[in-house]
């Protein structure tokens, strides 16, 4: 209704405008712009109802309704990837943004790379601790990701004898004979570290973990040590990190997190490296505590579960 | 292990500065992790020692009623139903408002006042299991009147006021020495940066230090017959030391005396988790718990009838097979080639360091004991551990070697416990095969600096390691240091580095980081093709990465037609459900399907990365199994979504697939005229298809596909990234295309003699997307259409080039046998 009567205004004012060619020259100039600037005005106007008229017409919907009438409701099938890998790989960037090369575990191997290679003497109780499983044949489903020390130094030790260092991260499976539960999982990830050049010492490695740890959890943090015992780090110790704010910290707790030490200069002599010459470190630590804890699960078994509703949340 | 907190302060002086909460903090960060602590002060809180003025039976029942005076001038009224309950004695008050101790920590049982039998009682007297000292629940808890009297505090008077440490051992596997309180007090007293004073017991005249010597000890061989120690192999037994006293001598009654009142060595072994048995054994556990040796008692009559001689000849050596022993606790075991046996001559009578015999078990008639105080090789006894299931105090330190040189000084400390002077110690005999020889390891202050990343000084240096017992002679930046006795751990350099660092306190080593050129680090090319991988399948593919166990069951393999006498076997395996190291993952993937569907998915992928082996795959160079990196898809479609889903991966990876006939033995459990070989660049690398109908009805799933491939091909595979990649930004003529074919016509026959002329037009690109493939009523034909666009990236197409091309096309299909629908 209102679009009519505007229109009707215009169609006077063209009228009105047509008036030009009656009035003085010299006045034209002045009515022309007075006419334009009224035209302008109708039209403005009769666009903006032909708008409102064109906004009142559009069917509202029920924002929180799935889909509208007879529509097929919509559904993104998504794809995952396992919280485990995730965090490994975030972990891997760290480190290989650090310079550490990246070698995997064998997750079948021998009794020199878990035990023999990394000072544990035959028979020595420390090999108890590690709770391992065995083939018929004697071969062990690794227990730790330290099996690879020894060929880590083995395949970098060229890089020492050229003046500079060994670097690697090792993330992989690891396996022991332990009785599963919310908290305990026969079947879990580790990450290990190995540095070795010629001058390498005790607080380089406090340095990397509080370095590590402040980019992992974005921010800066404080660092601490208890002593541990390692057949092949010498000094060993324990290294905890403080609460991060992101898992709800205050700066009184404390996480335990790794452990590690001075590569013992047998696990050196053992990959053919002089240990009167190079000294390293090394560490290594759970992951699957770091998504557990990073997610708030509770329950570590949910990881190996194959369950689609754990996989899908990531 | 549990510690005392007190018991250390008796040993250590430490500094009035140093706050517990400090003190438990600095052991938790230079000794040992300190699993949590306990404060029996609270446990014990408002227990009180009472007299007991009046008891008179109350009629029809066993209970008592009793006045009872807890110093507070008047009586208190409690009912007791203990039998040993009698006037005069004193006894322990839980008073209304206390928690029983046995409940401290639970459910905090709280006493009150309430009637029995019509009676008011006001709390309870104590059994020695209700105030958690012991599991004795035959009669209230007893107390020495010339020790307490009424209205004590119990707490007060019997060192309860306490802290317990609950420490994590494992870090001390390599520190038999701290296994004792001596020990420990001494690492506290090293990292309060203490000199720590080595404790010393009167012994009659003989002062029993931490290195008293065989000599030294003596021992008079008066009256008795001489013990004769026989060690067959010095591995197995480095040192035995054994001393023979009369149980008059120790002024008891009989060897099984015990003590009718609570003593402070009754608390004393309670705080360490232990029962109080009788005063000898006793005072062998309270010496075992101060010095980290243990010693056992054996009845020196029955050893001798049992060895069949006159005089006591004790044999150390390898068990043989078939012996058997009975042990204290009244098993019969049978011994193997590992155990160590004490023999009294030829038969044994002890597992050595970890029970003794019932044979020469200390009685009531025991007139004589002796007394043993020996080190074992740590391999068996960790072998006679896991063999006999005995996890006893005793074995505990001797798995973790105890040094010859602390024999001796247990030895003459028990003995001082039971006797009054040495000489009460009829026979003492000696078999050392190591002399105490020292351990020296020379070294400069640059390497320990070196190694810590630290700027410490000789003095700081000497003054640390002295603390704790080393000698250390310096000469200018070299140090000698000699390790003390009981050090069995020292011996290369970066063991006193160790004790540097960590007496001084890791935590005080100045942060820094390595130095290193500005170059980037490998990529592992294995490590990235998963990651990339995963980001395909996940991510534009949607399929969702699991992760199966490693282990599967036999019955598993058998179900998917695997062979499992080619598996690795895990022969000490959790269940039968992970016995074996499986040989492809699909089998675990077809596993998860079943419980997936059941929680309600309908379509899903499900993929995995992970290392498979088999024995078909033979040894490496290291003699260690050949290991596969596989990566497996399941999916509840069919054989065409699990080949769409490898060709994408394909194009996305750059390398070109191919499908041929599926002759792999491998994965037997694909159906195998509904499944193809994967190949590329001419290599099998895997398969992908159907899963048989047979092997899913065992999982009860109706349709299941998927693939799996040895990745360790696909990392080789060059990458063929499109170089001279065409676009063209003139129109696109879009045709459809219906051609009807025999039934037995390869699709791809067809689309190549529709491609082939579009390929040999010049400046062509195109597209041809098959739209669908039907089959009518006519089993012997099908119609399949194809949708067909084209351009020249040269011009506009005209309609003569255009109807010229599809003619050509029409004339290629129609020489295989198609019709243009």
């Amino acid at each position: 209704m209102e679009i009519e009567k505007l229109k009707e205004e215009l169609k006077a004012l063209n009228k009105e405008y047509a008036k030009i060619k009656t009035i003085p020259v010299e006045e034209r100039k002045a009515f022309g712009v007075e006419m334009n600037k009224k035209k302008q005005a109708i039209l403005d106007k009769i666009k903006a109802a032909e708008e409102a008229a064109e906004d009142a017409n559009v069917e509202p919907l029920d924002i929180t309704a799935p889909a509208g009438f007879n529509a097929p409701i919509p559904e993104f099938k998504q794809g995952s990837k396992h919280p485990l890998m995730t965090e490994l790989d975030h972990v891997v960037d760290i480190y290989q943004a650090m310079g550490f090369n990246v070698m995997e575990p064998r997750q079948l191997d021998d009794e020199f790379h878990m035990f023999d290679s990394l000072n544990f003497s035959k028979g020595h109780p420390a090999r108890d601790g590690y709770d391992t499983f065995r083939t018929s044949e004697g071969f062990i489903p690794i227990a730790h990701t330290s099996a690879m020390q020894n060929r880590a130094l083995t395949t970098y030790k060229d890089r020492l004898e050229k003046g500079g260092q060994i670097a690697i991260v090792i993330p992989g499976r690891v396996f022991r004979n332990e009785d599963v539960d919310p908290t305990h999982e026969h079947t879990f990830y580790q990450c290990e570290g190995v540095y070795v050049a010629e001058k390498a010492n005790m607080g380089e490695l406090l340095g990397i973990f509080k370095n590590f740890f402040e980019t992992y959890y974005g921010q800066s943090l404080k660092i601490k040590t208890q002593p541990g015992y390692f057949p092949f780090t010498e000094p060993s110790f324990e290294l905890l990190v403080e609460k991060p704010k992101s898992l709800g910290g205050k700066g009184d707790g404390w996480l335990e997190l790794l452990g590690c030490g001075m590569i013992h200069p047998n696990v050196l002599k053992a990959a053919g490296i002089d240990p009167e010459k190079y000294k390293g470190f090394a560490w290594g630590g759970g992951i699957d505590r770091l998504v557990m804890m990073k997610y708030m699960l509770n329950d570590v078994r949910y990881f190996e579960s194959g369950k689609l509703d754990f996989l899908e949340e990531f | 292990m549990l510690v005392s907190l007190n018991e250390i302060k008796k040993l250590v002086q430490i500094p009035s500065g140093v706050s517990t909460d400090e003190l438990v903090k600095l052991i938790g960060s230079r000794l040992v992790e300190v699993e949590g602590t306990i404060d029996l002060s609270k446990k014990y809180k408002g227990i009180k020692i009472v007299s007991v003025v009046s008891c008179e039976a109350i009629p029809e029942t066993h209970l008592h009623l009793c006045q009872i005076d807890a110093g507070t001038g008047s009586n208190v009224q409690v009912v007791c139903g203990a039998p040993n309950v009698r006037e005069g004695m004193l006894a322990v008050w839980l008073q209304p408002g206390c928690i029983v101790p046995q409940t401290y920590g639970g459910e905090n049982f709280e006493l009150g006042v309430r009637k029995m039998r019509g009676f008011e009682s006001n709390g309870m007297l104590a059994g020695l299991d209700e105030i958690d000292l012991g599991d004795d629940h035959s009669g209230i808890v007893e107390i020495d009147p010339k020790f307490a009297k009424a209205g004590d505090d119990f707490a007060e008077k019997f060192e309860l006021n306490d802290i317990i440490l609950d420490i994590e051992n494992k870090s001390l596997t390599h520190r038999p020495d701290t296994f004792g309180l001596i020990g420990f007090a001494r690492e506290v007293a090293g990292i309060l940066g203490v000199k720590f004073e080595e404790p010393v017991v009167k012994f009659g005249n003989l002062d029993v230090t931490t290195t008293l010597s065989a000599d030294q000890l003596g021992g008079s061989t008066s009256d008795v017959e001489k013990v004769a120690i026989e060690v067959s192999d010095s591995e197995l037994c480095p040192r035995y030391s054994a001393g023979v006293f009369e149980v008059s001598s120790a002024k008891l009654g009989s060897a099984l005396e015990g003590n009718d009142y609570l003593t402070l060595g009754d608390v004393f072994l309670a705080k360490a988790g232990m029962k109080k048995i009788s005063k000898i054994v006793d005072a062998t556990n309270i010496t075992m718990l101060l010095t980290g040796q243990p010693l056992h008692a054996f009845d020196y009559d029955k050893f001798v009838k049992v060895g069949g001689v006159k005089e006591p000849k004790i044999v150390v050596r390898a068990a043989k097979k078939g012996e058997k022993l009975k042990l204290l606790d009244g098993k019969e075991i049978e011994l193997t080639e590992s155990d160590i046996v004490i023999c009294s001559n030829e038969t044994p009578v002890a597992l050595a360091g970890a029970m003794g015999g019932e044979s020469t078990e200390i009685d009531e008639n025991t007139k004589k004991v002796i007394l043993e105080s020996a080190t074992f090789s740590l391999y068996n006894e960790r072998k006679m551990q896991m063999a006999h299931g005995i996890f006893s105090e005793a074995i505990t330190r001797f798995t973790k070697g105890q040094p010859v040189a602390g024999t001796i000084p247990a030895l003459a400390r028990c003995a001082a416990m039971l006797l009054e002077k040495p000489e009460d110690i009829a026979d003492f005999e000696d078999k050392n095969s190591l002399s105490n020889r020292e351990n020296v390891v020379i070294l400069t202050t640059v390497e320990i600096n070196e190694l810590l990343g630290t700027e410490y000084t000789v003095p700081e240096i000497t003054e640390t390691l002295e603390n704790v017992g080393f000698v250390v002679k310096a000469d200018g930046e070299k140090l000698e240091v000699t390790a003390p006795a009981w050090r069995t751990d020292i011996h290369i350099k970066e063991d006193v580095i160790e004790e540097v660092g960590r007496l001084r306190g890791y935590d005080n080593i100045p942060l820094n980081l390595p130095l290193r050129p500005f170059i980037g680090a490998d990529k592992n090319p294995m490590f990235e093709l998963k990651r990339e991988l995963r980001s395909i399948l996940a991510d534009r593919l949607n399929a969702n990465e699991v992760l199966t166990y490693s282990f599967v069951s036999k019955d598993l393999q058998e179900k998917v037609g695997e062979d499992v006498a080619e598996s690795y076997e895990i022969v000490n395996s959790i269940s039968p459900e992970l016995q074996v190291f499986r040989q492809s993952i699909t089998p675990s993937l077809i596993d998860k399907m079943y419980e997936n569907i059941r929680a309600g998915h309908k379509d899903f992928a499900l993929f995995e990365f992970n290392q498979v082996t088999n024995k078909k795959l033979g040894l490496t160079d290291e003699k260690v199994p050949e290991i596969e990196n596989h990566l497996a898809m399941i999916s509840t479609e069919d054989f065409y979504f699990a080949k769409a889903m490898l060709m994408q991966m394909g194009k996305r990876l750059h390398v070109e697939f191919k499908l041929e006939e599926n002759n792999v033995a491998e994965f037997p459990y694909f159906e195998k005229v509904r499944s193809a070989k994967v190949t590329l660049g001419g290599e099998t690398i895997g398969v992908v298809g159907e899963i048989k109908g047979r092997v899913l009805r065992n999982f009860k799933v109706k349709k299941a596909a998927g693939f799996e491939l040895n990745l360790d091909e696909i990392v080789k595979a060059p990458r063929n990234i499109t170089a001279d990649l065409k676009l063209s930004k003139f129109p696109f003529v879009e045709r459809d295309l219906t051609l009807k074919v025999s039934s037995e016509m390869e699709y791809a026959k067809l689309e190549e003699a529709i491609i082939r002329n579009l390929n040999e037009t010049e400046n062509f690109v195109y597209k041809v997307t098959p739209v669908s493939i039907y089959q009518g009523e006519d089993n012997g034909t099908k119609n399949i259409s194809f949708h067909i666009s084209f351009s020249s990236t040269e011009k506009t197409l005209e309609a003569g080039e255009i109807s010229g091309i599809m003619k050509e096309i029409e004339k290629s299909t129609t020489e295989i046998g198609a019709e243009t629908v």
